[in-house]
């Protein structure tokens, strides 16, 4: 089943088209990936999930009910642009955001408690933000968006701004809470993210979804068409190659997409030929490549999905 | 709309502020501030303001430096024996303050007589020693003219004014000045209120933005119950401050008469008894009591006046990121209510004037005039039921375009806004 269904919408600001004919499904109980350049529509499309904005065309269905201040209660949402009360204490900003969410004191109260333990956080409950250091005012943070126990969980760029260890600990809540049943929805801009966290997918670029569906399945549909290839000497061979699309490259490592059905032995020999070959891999293409292989080279910039 | 989730909003907005220090500190100290000034007001108008100068005089007549010396005998004082050039160097020295030649003609033909002096002597020293020799002159001349006590009773009549108001309930003392000064008060209460409850409305707004906090609340709240709940929780705080404050006033007057005339007790001994007496009468202070009925005026009248304008503010705040970029949309709100401040004056001294009746019936004056109005004079029921009827009007008018600008400039980061950007987010 369905619990997030997007049905075509779109939404432009001005003369600027945000949101162009968006459609996706997110399906109870995994985690969905938004992939795409800044710019490219994700937060506008979120907001647009979290009935902060309202779609020009099109619908949005949450649990099968159109977006609503209804629906609101049921998603639990950190933005991208986040942060808290600095001048308010630590527990009495969570009691505020809760039951802004429809929880009601009681059952707020509780679940606050829980978390913070968790978190290992209860000293800081009579604590302002301001005294919070970073990271500490980050976990307070997914204590705000998670403590009224909705089903579905968005995160606009989490990792954006997290360190290190709130970046582990994040990865592990959204893992977490998909094995307890919620759905997950995050948006980012690093494709490496995805691959190693995400079910599901929705390529967005330009204001389109570009292409959606099961990671696995998608990165199979490509075929094992990649080469990772590590050597020793000098690599200039490689800008002999045709029809090739060499996607990271250093002085002793080149990761070559293969353009077309040409022999991969061909490329394996006359690497040898130049130089000394510690490794030679045939693997799937990385999303990076299959992003730049849909929207097409011309149509993006590249340092944008780095 | 969620009656709960405003409910939320502005219990948050009223406790985080009530409970800050700063509230505290202001609650208390302006009662305080207002206590002094009052006290300072008292002192001046009870003390002599006048430094005492000397004037020599060198009478050629003979006979109107008695007149003055008995009229002022620390101000005046015979040099008729001496040089003029003399006089001169002393009062260049700074030895003397002045002096004054006068001759026969000066009481024959009413030449005026020329006071020379240091130049630091201000208008109302000049305007005291023209009435004295205005006196004197006077005097002198009906001794010549041998004019019976019949008729210098004549010039020494002063006829007085009392005001009796008539109304409804019968004739009342009439208490104009105090009345008028009310009014000007209050609307001045008003004016401030309205500017600072606004301004804090508009930095509690700001601060949502610059904390980043606000999107997390617009994923929770509509703009427009998140905007309520502000506004109402702000507003709840000034009529909290206000309450303390007219407590703290009721209280006070009630107390001021006893405590005044133990200042001007005080004060009384150091002064001629007759000074006295026309400097302060305690019984003056029986005036201060004020009808509740203008209280209920002023709450009500801060009440829409603070909806309409703060309204506004928090329009200019959801629109801006910080609090630099405010200025340039400041004149919005700043301008009509200085020109109601600015016209108070004039409602002050005359509140039945066809501009006092617009400026107090319009609406975005109408908070500060028309209980300026209220409180001086008696105001038709009509007029005040439009200027409210209007004021609503128009608060339900500015909410919707601050409401349309609060959506979209509540998601918007980083660029400053220009007027062109307004008017397309209330279009969107």
């Amino acid at each position: 089943m369905a619990v997030i269904n997007v049905n075509g919408i779109s939404k432009s600001f001005g003369k600027t088209q945000a949101v162009n004919d968006v459609s996706f499904e997110v399906q109870k109980g995994r985690i969905f990936g938004l992939l795409g350049p800044n710019g490219a529509g994700k937060t506008t499309t979120i907001r647009m999930i979290n009935y902060i904005l309202t779609p020009d065309t099109g619908s949005i269905l949450i649990n099968g009910l159109e977006a609503s201040p209804e629906t609101q209660k049921m998603i639990g949402y950190m933005p991208e642009e986040r942060g808290l009360y600095k001048k308010m204490k630590v527990f009495d900003q969570l009691m505020y955001l809760t039951q802004l969410k429809g929880m009601n004191s009681h059952d707020a109260k509780k679940a606050i408690n829980y978390w913070l333990d968790r978190f290992d956080a209860t000293d800081w409950k009579k604590k302002e933000i301001s005294e919070l250091s970073k990271g500490m005012s980050q976990k307070i943070q997914f204590i705000a968006t998670i403590a009224h126990d909705p089903d579905i969980y968005i995160f606009d760029e989490p990792f954006s701004g997290l360190d290190p260890i709130n970046s582990e600990t994040l990865k592990e809540i959204i893992i977490e809470l998909r094995d307890n049943g919620k759905t997950i929805l995050f948006s980012t801009h690093r494709m490496e993210q995805v691959e190693q966290m995400c079910d599901d997918i929705c390529l967005f670029n330009n204001g389109k979804a570009v292409l959606s569906g099961n990671l696995r399945e998608i990165k199979a549909s490509f075929g094992e068409n990649t080469i990772n290839l590590e050597f020793d000497g000098d690599g200039s061979f490689l800008d002999k190659l045709e029809n090739v699309r060499i996607n990271n490259r250093s002085t002793n490592f080149a990761e070559i997409r293969v353009l077309d059905d040409q022999n991969m032995q061909d490329i394996l020999k006359l690497a040898m030929d130049h130089a000394e070959i510690h490794k030679f891999e045939r693997i799937q293409p990385s999303l990076t490549d299959i992003f730049i292989s849909t929207v097409g080279e011309d149509n993006i910039k590249k340092e944008e999905i780095q | 709309m969620s009656l709960h989730k405003i409910w939320l909003v502005l219990k948050r907005e009223y406790l985080t502020r009530v409970k800050s220090k700063s509230f505290i500190i202001i609650t208390a100290l302006t009662p305080l501030a207002f206590v002094a000034f009052m006290g300072i007001i008292v002192f001046i108008s009870i003390s002599e303001t006048e430094v005492e100068k000397r004037i020599g005089i060198l009478d050629e007549t003979d006979v109107l430096v008695e007149r003055l010396v008995e009229l002022n005998e620390t101000r005046y004082f015979d040099v008729s024996d001496r040089e003029i050039e003399e006089l001169r160097d002393e009062v260049m020295a700074g030895e003397l303050d002045g002096y004054i030649v006068l001759s026969d003609s000066v009481i024959e033909h009413s030449k005026s007589p020329t006071l020379v002096h240091g130049g630091s002597g201000g208008l109302s020293f000049l305007s005291a020693v023209r009435s004295d020799l205005r006196e004197a002159v006077r005097e002198e001349r009906l001794t010549r003219q041998n004019v019976s006590d019949e008729i210098r009773d004549i010039f020494d009549t002063r006829t007085g004014l009392e005001a009796i108001k008539l109304t409804e309930e019968g004739e009342s003392e009439d208490n104009t000045v105090f009345a008028s000064a009310l009014g000007f008060v209050l609307g001045l209460l008003i004016f401030f209120g309205i500017f600072f409850y606004g301004a804090l409305l508009m930095r509690s707004v700001i601060e949502e933005k610059t904390n980043r906090v606000l999107e997390v609340i617009a994923s929770s709240v509509k703009p427009i119950e998140l905007m309520f709940g502000k506004l109402f929780g702000v507003l709840s705080i000034a009529l909290t401050q206000f309450g303390i404050w007219i407590l703290f006033y009721t209280g006070l007057s009630i107390a001021a008469a006893p405590i005044a005339a133990m200042i001007v007790d005080a004060q009384m001994d150091s002064l001629p008894e007759e000074a006295a007496s026309e400097a302060f009468d305690p019984a003056m202070l029986d005036n201060l009591v004020i009808e509740p009925a203008i209280f209920i005026y002023f709450l009500l009248f801060f009440f829409l006046g603070f909806l309409i304008y703060s309204a506004l503010f928090a329009a200019i705040g959801a629109a801006v990121d910080n609090e630099q970029d405010t200025q340039q949309f400041m004149p919005i709100v700043g301008l009509p209510i200085f020109i109601a401040y600015f016209l108070n004056t004039k409602v002050m001294q005359a509140p039945d004037s066809s501009l006092s009746i617009f400026v107090s019936i319009f609406p975005l004056t109408s908070p500060i005039n028309m209980i300026s109005r209220i409180a001086s004079t008696s105001v038709p029921a009509w007029q005040i039921i439009v200027s409210i009827l209007l004021m609503i009007l128009t608060f339900f008018g500015i909410m919707w375009l601050a409401a349309r600008i609060y959506r979209v400039g509540i998601l918007m980061y980083g660029k400053k806004p220009s007027f062109k950007d307004l008017a397309k987010w209330i279009r969107q």
